[in-house]
């Protein structure tokens, strides 16, 4: 299995085995010649591998004639937000986010505070390869790396943005699980501002990754334990990075990965109307929520980016994917779990709901999901499979990322994963059961790996 | 002619130019082919306060922590504290990061085995086989260790010092001591040891920025202000440091610089008035060193240059002392390694104790002049550089281990390619300037008409 993927979202690979520091020095200084010097912000996780990532990525930076300026360890969009506060040119992020614990990665932020775009990312890619890096002399190459707090910034900027005295004035019991990443040094301090009482749990940044950095069931269970234990009015599950969400429900419910966007956009849409954006792998319920408001929903491959992208030239209100990740524009455009906070505890606070009661506004669909691990090298005959399968049987597909056929009671997705040699299905419908054929479905056409 | 290229790559360590030659990549390949190279274990690493230090110790630590190794990082500081550190924390290694007395543009690796001493040459080799072949040891992020920042190394370094040599002997009058480094490494450790020796200290170049104030190199040329300082305080002695304090020059109380040859004459004097014993020199380094040695009755033995081959050397023949004529002088009993700071250190002791001064202990010794020539010379070419001196002096006795050295009836010389840099040197000494200007012209006109042909 090839533990490489370079792509949009950056270049990630198995420390140990293909994440090299010559790789990582490589990548520094094609970024550092792609942003012809300047400013760069780098930040990272918790992960062990990151002090060789981080010390390769300052070399390769310094290398090239940057100035770079280094926010430890910190939350992706504390990064974000801090490349416009700081006037850099970009950023990078030491970070494979979800990914598990042997893996690392390197995030390309541009000066926007977003993530390279395809067409970036390629450019970024050609300068790689081709290898002919910016090489600062003696007399220009800075000497120095400066520091600076992006977390305090990340803090008064959602200060800011949201309504902070109504969440004091209910002051909230909130569970929070850090996953002993980069929110830990975020996560508590915001809520300790909204005036909640903190029941913290892995919130030491030095203790290693307690489970798998991604908010799903199987690693939320010790959330909800503390949601019951302590009696809290929510819990809140972030990854390694602050990109992504989970949810607990004061009831002790977990919330598939699916719910955070769609209540952060039932909650958006109750507000003000305009565009949602998504990837075209998230679940229906945004589009039942969003026709209910009469709003509209435009559907992005797969990627941040893209979405980033897609949520400026609509002017969309809100925006994010089915994996936790939500973008609230009044913050940045860009996932931010901190921010996802603000929105739901405000609201919360606001109408004086309960989030069982506003989960139980959301559609009831089954979202299943199936990786099949596919050999680098066998991905595309497998694929051409189905896409074989399909043009026998006449069945119409959406190709905006991947394969998305549709059907008036469900829908199936097949595409390759961006981060791992994985092709991923995911379908669904109202029932389990149908859910379930559907996957079945796909599996059938794609055949034995 | 083809362009001389800026990367030199050899038994002395790695070096180049930063902005060329010396990448990233290159620096991070070397880092883990000598973490694959000593195993996964502690390496200390230190560099000098030029500029493009920080660069250089972040692809270092990058290409250690993935090998496996613990990191021990003294910041900026000596080469021979590296040296010092690795042997008091039982270090499986070092990486000293400093292109010493080359220009701000250089940088270079300098690798420090678990003796505390650079690679031998068979070493080296090693080392460069792992590297070629690029097959490096790697380790999961489980197994990754913090960078150690040690602080105290420069302490420990000073108690060293003052635990074998002791304080200067309580007198009437304290030394007056003017010391210059350069801007470099020395600056944070030198003022602060001749205060501890209980000497009084005028400082100049003391800021380590490695913003180069003088010419890097301790000789007399780039030492006007060290002199001047020294007439102007009245200062016993005047001390100069390069970027990565290995070597020490001296300047005498009449603020005459002396030379570097010297500093290992005197330092030698003051170890063989009280411990006798071999003293170990390179090929280049002044014959007044071995009138010095004969008037003790201690055997003078000459090594390869470079300071692997005369520690090297020193091992073989248990010295009680060794060196370079650069200034380098290594001194067993505290630390084995060129060290500018026990240099000081033992010439104090020597101008205490024997209350002469600088300039009356050099009228002890017999004259001689030394002249250095260097042309610059593609390395394919100095092998025909050497077999034309070869044939031009055979009738002369001749050393061959190093270049080649020629014992003359009234001198002798030296011509040898550069191990740092694409240069051929040529060194001569006789008893008289005009002599050993007469032997260092008629080889300069011999190595020329060789590389014009």
């Amino acid at each position: 299995m090839n533990s490489i993927k370079i792509g949009i979202s950056g270049v990630r690979g198995v420390v140990g085995e293909t994440f090299t520091p010559e790789l990582v020095v490589g990548f520094a200084q094609a970024f550092g010649t792609y942003l012809d010097a300047g400013r760069v912000l780098i930040c990272r996780d918790t992960r062990s591998s990151g002090p060789m990532v981080h010390a390769a990525v300052v070399a390769g930076l310094l290398a090239a004639g940057c100035e770079v300026v280094d926010l430890g360890i910190c939350p992706t969009p504390s990064l974000q937000l801090a490349v416009r506060w700081l006037a850099a040119e970009g950023g990078i992020s030491i970070t494979a986010g979800h990914n598990p614990e042997p893996w690392n990665a390197l995030k390309f932020v541009r000066a926007d505070g977003l993530y390279l775009n395809a067409t970036q990312a390629d450019e970024l890619l050609d300068i790689f390869h081709q290898a002919e890096f910016a090489k600062a002399t003696w007399a220009r190459i800075k000497t120095e790396v400066a520091q600076a707090d992006a977390i305090a910034h990340h803090l008064d900027t959602l200060v800011r943005a949201f309504d902070a005295p109504a969440v004091r004035a209910r002051r909230p019991r909130v569970a929070v699980d850090c996953c002993n990443s980069s929110c830990a040094l975020l996560a508590p301090r915001w809520l300790a501002e909204l005036g909640c009482e903190v029941l913290a749990v892995n919130d030491d940044p030095t203790a290693g990754f307690p489970h798998a950095p991604e908010p799903r069931r199987e690693t939320m269970a010790q959330l909800r334990a503390l949601v019951r234990a302590g009696h809290a009015d929510i819990g809140f599950a972030h990854d390694a990075d602050g990109e992504r969400l989970g949810l607990v429900t004061e009831t002790g419910e977990i919330l598939p990965a699916e719910a955070t966007l769609a209540l952060a956009a039932e909650i958006t849409l109750r507000r003000t109307s305009g565009t949602v954006v998504t990837n075209v792998s998230t679940s229906g319920a945004i589009d039942v929520i969003a026709a209910r408001h009469g709003a509209s929903v435009v559907r992005t491959p797969v990627g941040q980016a893209f979405i980033s992208e897609a949520m400026i030239e609509t002017r969309a209100v809100v925006g994010g994917e089915g994996s936790g990740g939500v973008i609230v524009p009044r913050v940045q455009l860009t996932h931010d779990s901190a921010a996802t906070v603000g929105l739901l505890l405000e609201h919360l606070a606001q109408t004086g709901a309960r989030v069982s009661e506003l989960a139980a506004t959301l559609p009831r669909l089954v979202l299943l999901k199936r990786d099949v691990a596919v050999a680098p090298n066998r991905i595309y005959s497998v694929l051409q499979r189905l896409y074989d399968a399909l043009a026998r049987e006449q069945v119409a597909y959406d190709q905006t990322d991947g394969i998305k056929i549709s059907w008036p009671d469900g829908w199936l997705h097949v595409r390759v994963s961006n981060t791992e040699s994985l092709i991923r299905i995911i379908s669904e419908a109202a029932t389990e059961t149908r859910a379930r054929e559907l996957l079945d479905w796909a599996r059938d056409r794609l055949g034995k790996g | 002619m083809r362009a001389i290229p800026t990367l030199k790559i050899s038994i002395s360590g790695v070096r180049g130019v930063v902005g060329e030659s010396l990448t990233p990549t290159l620096l991070v390949r070397f880092a883990q082919a000598f973490g694959t190279y000593v195993g996964p274990g502690q390496i200390v690493i230190g560099r000098d306060p030029r500029p493009s230090g920080e660069m250089v110790r972040q692809s270092v630590v990058a290409g250690l922590l993935s090998a496996g190794c613990r990191v021990v990082d003294l910041g900026v500081c000596p080469v021979p504290t590296v040296q010092l550190l690795v042997r008091e924390r039982r270090a499986r290694g070092g990486i000293a990061i400093t292109a010493s007395h080359n220009p701000a543009a250089w940088n270079a690796l300098k690798f420090v085995n678990a003796a505390g001493l650079f690679l031998t040459g068979a070493q080296a080799r090693q080392l460069l086989d792992i590297y070629h072949q690029g097959e490096y040891a790697k380790v999961s992020g489980a197994e990754m260790r913090a960078v150690e920042a040690a602080t105290g190394a420069l302490d420990l370094h000073i108690k060293a010092i003052l635990d074998v040599l002791g304080p200067l002997p309580p007198s009437a009058r304290k030394l007056r001591v003017a010391i210059d480094s350069g801007n470099g490494a020395g600056s944070i450790i030198a003022p602060r040891l001749l205060a501890a020796l209980g000497a009084e200290v005028w400082p100049v170049n003391v800021v380590p920025d490695g913003s180069f104030p003088r010419g890097a190199e301790p000789v007399p040329e780039n030492l006007g202000a060290l002199c001047a300082l020294v007439r102007e305080h009245k200062a016993d002695v005047g001390f100069a440091q390069d970027m990565d304090a290995d070597r020490l020059a001296v300047v005498s109380e009449r603020g005459a610089a002396i030379g570097e040859e010297y500093t290992l004459v005197l330092a030698t004097r003051y170890v063989l008035g009280r411990e006798p014993g071999p003293v170990v020199a390179n090929l280049a380094t002044t014959h007044a060193l071995d009138a010095l040695a004969r008037s003790y009755n201690c055997p003078i033995y000459r090594s390869k240059i470079g300071e692997a081959n005369v520690a090297e050397e020193m091992q073989r023949r248990a010295a009680v002392i060794g060196g370079e004529g650069n200034g380098g002088v290594i001194y067993p009993r505290i630390n084995f390694a060129r060290d500018s700071l026990v240099g000081m250190a033992l010439i104090l002791h020597l101008l205490a104790a024997s209350g002469r001064t600088v300039t009356e202990l050099l009228a002890e010794l017999p004259p001689r002049y030394m002249l250095k020539e260097k042309l610059a010379c593609r390395s394919d070419r100095i092998g025909k550089v050497l077999n034309t001196i070869r044939r031009e002096y055979a009738q002369w006795p001749m050393d061959l281990r190093d270049g080649i050295k020629v014992t003359l009836p009234d001198g002798w010389l030296l011509v040898r390619g550069s191990n740092t840099e694409p240069i051929i040197r040529l060194v001569a000494e006789a008893e008289t300037t005009e002599k050993a200007a007469r032997i260092i012209a008629e080889a300069t006109n011999h190595t020329r008409a060789c590389l014009d042909a």
